[in-house]
């Protein structure tokens, strides 16, 4: 049905007039048409393309190729938008890696079980567990000893407030969304389900704050110490399980998060210059 | 002398989706120049094209095993590359062209019109006239569909109308240019 386009191969000044953009568009088009589907005048128009073009554009091909993929979790922050030098620091934290989250998650679980299968007497294990995870999560995201950027981050221009705060927010954006959903399987009142939340909040910028004074270490277990016993006294006094968490107790929570924001608050303003207020 | 390659593409497509680097070079070498060619005519930033030429050979290296071992692996990378540059000129109208029909820009001398006939696979009827004859609108929606492989939703968004209205000026182009095309020979047939 056609003569054979086979046959016909556009000849260099054509293409020339075509690469230089000097065709009118039909005639740019059908040329165009034949190119894109003829080998011979495919290669003929690659020896006419500048040289330096091609290797600049093949490079920059090849360093996208060979770069090994970036793990998971700095695609994911760089997905919700943080520059990839922050999203690798990070990713660094101990805490962010797949261990230690499945590591809550189960310890969450566990805790979860124990109030649902004795119908909501054993609260303790969850409200115990439940704020702690995101504060040891805090905890062990920084740190010289977990953190394997450490002497990086020391002597990068990278505030190191700044990081300390990224990777709090971090960790509890992975821990809490899935204590929130254990929390709903919880028997008993609907509040309770959310009720873990004071503390947690709480414990947090108290851990920071302490942090600043005595290392995220002694810190940490300052934290661990002190809200063990809350909820170990309150089940051993023969108090309600949810003593822990019911209104008043809640109030104070709220006034220690306020105290220790601002301790951290005043020592930053301190401390601005030189960043290690936390 | 044409060097009929020992390997097909669609053969160095296979070798990129198993992991060969230089069968990716391979395919660079073939197709980089014309892709390149091709893009730089719709738009006016050396940058931007070379940067999409790149993003093309990148989604080739990730998405070879995609590609379906009957097509022409030279359409599936322009269908790429067409599609990567009009969703990062979205934002920027100024540098996309839609070509001019009209203007004869340099001595047309160069090419005899029976070329031209070859080269569009039509054998009767003058098309370059009778594309020349079509509104801009409706040159743009063959431009787009017909020239470029965008579907009708893709070059709606690209040229800024409805879905709709790109089928409608499609199939009215379509007929105007049978129309030009087919009159001229009544009883040729």
């Amino acid at each position: 049905m056609t003569t054979g386009t086979q046959g016909w191969h556009a000849d260099p000044e054509l293409l020339a007039s075509y690469l230089a953009g000097d065709l009118d568009a039909i005639t740019g088009a059908s040329v165009e048409q034949h190119v894109s589907r003829c080998e011979t005048c495919r290669t003929a128009v690659s020896h006419m393309l500048e040289p330096q073009l091609v290797e600049r554009t093949w490079a920059g091909i090849r360093d996208a190729v060979e770069r090994p993929p970036l793990p998971v979790p700095i695609r994911l922050a760089r997905r919700l938008g943080l520059p990839e030098p922050t999203a690798v620091l990070l990713a660094a934290a101990a805490s962010l890696r797949g261990a230690w989250l499945v590591g809550a998650f189960l310890s969450l679980s566990f805790a979860t079980l124990a109030a649902y299968v004795s119908g909501g007497t054993a609260l303790a294990p969850f409200l115990l567990v439940a704020p702690l995870a995101p504060v040891l999560g805090v905890a062990v995201a920084y740190g010289p000893r977990q953190d394997p950027l450490e002497a990086l981050v020391a002597t990068a221009p990278f505030g190191r407030t700044r990081l300390i705060l990224l990777r709090t927010i971090a960790v509890l954006v992975s821990v809490l969304p899935v204590t929130a959903l254990l929390g709903l399987a919880l028997p008993g009142p609907r509040w309770l389900a959310a009720a873990w939340l004071g503390p947690a909040l709480a414990l947090v910028p108290v851990l920071l704050a302490l942090a600043g004074f005595v290392g995220p270490r002694v810190a940490a277990a300052v934290v661990l110490l002190v809200w063990s016993s809350v909820v170990v006294a309150s089940t051993r006094g023969g108090l309600d399980p949810a003593w822990p968490v019911e209104a008043a107790q809640q109030g104070v929570y709220l006034a220690l998060a306020v105290a220790a924001g601002a301790v951290i608050a005043v020592r930053l303003g301190i401390d601005r210059q030189r960043g290690v207020a936390l | 002398m044409s060097a009929t390659p020992i390997v097909t593409d669609a053969a160095l497509v296979a070798a990129v989706a198993d992991g060969d680097a230089g069968a990716l070079r391979e395919l660079y070498e073939r197709h980089g120049a014309w892709l390149h060619a091709r893009l730089i005519r719709r738009c006016n930033d050396p940058e931007v094209v070379v940067e999409v030429v790149q993003d093309t050979f990148v989604t080739l290296w990730k998405d070879a095993r995609r590609f379906r071992q009957e097509g022409e692996v030279g359409a599936w990378l322009w269908g790429i590359a067409f599609r990567r540059m009009v969703s990062r000129l979205r934002s920027r109208k100024d540098v996309v062209l839609i070509p001019e029909w009209d203007v004869p820009t340099a001595p047309q001398e160069v090419l005899p019109s029976a070329e031209e006939l070859v080269l569009l696979g039509v054998e009767y009827g003058d098309l370059g006239a009778a594309l020349r004859r079509l509104s801009p609108e409706f040159r743009s929606v063959v431009q787009a569909v017909v020239l470029d492989g965008l579907t009708t939703k893709e070059a709606g968004r690209l040229l800024g109308v409805r879905e709709n209205t790109v089928k409608t000026r499609l199939h009215r182009a379509k007929a105007q240019l049978r129309t030009a095309l087919t009159e001229p020979q009544e009883g040729w047939r």
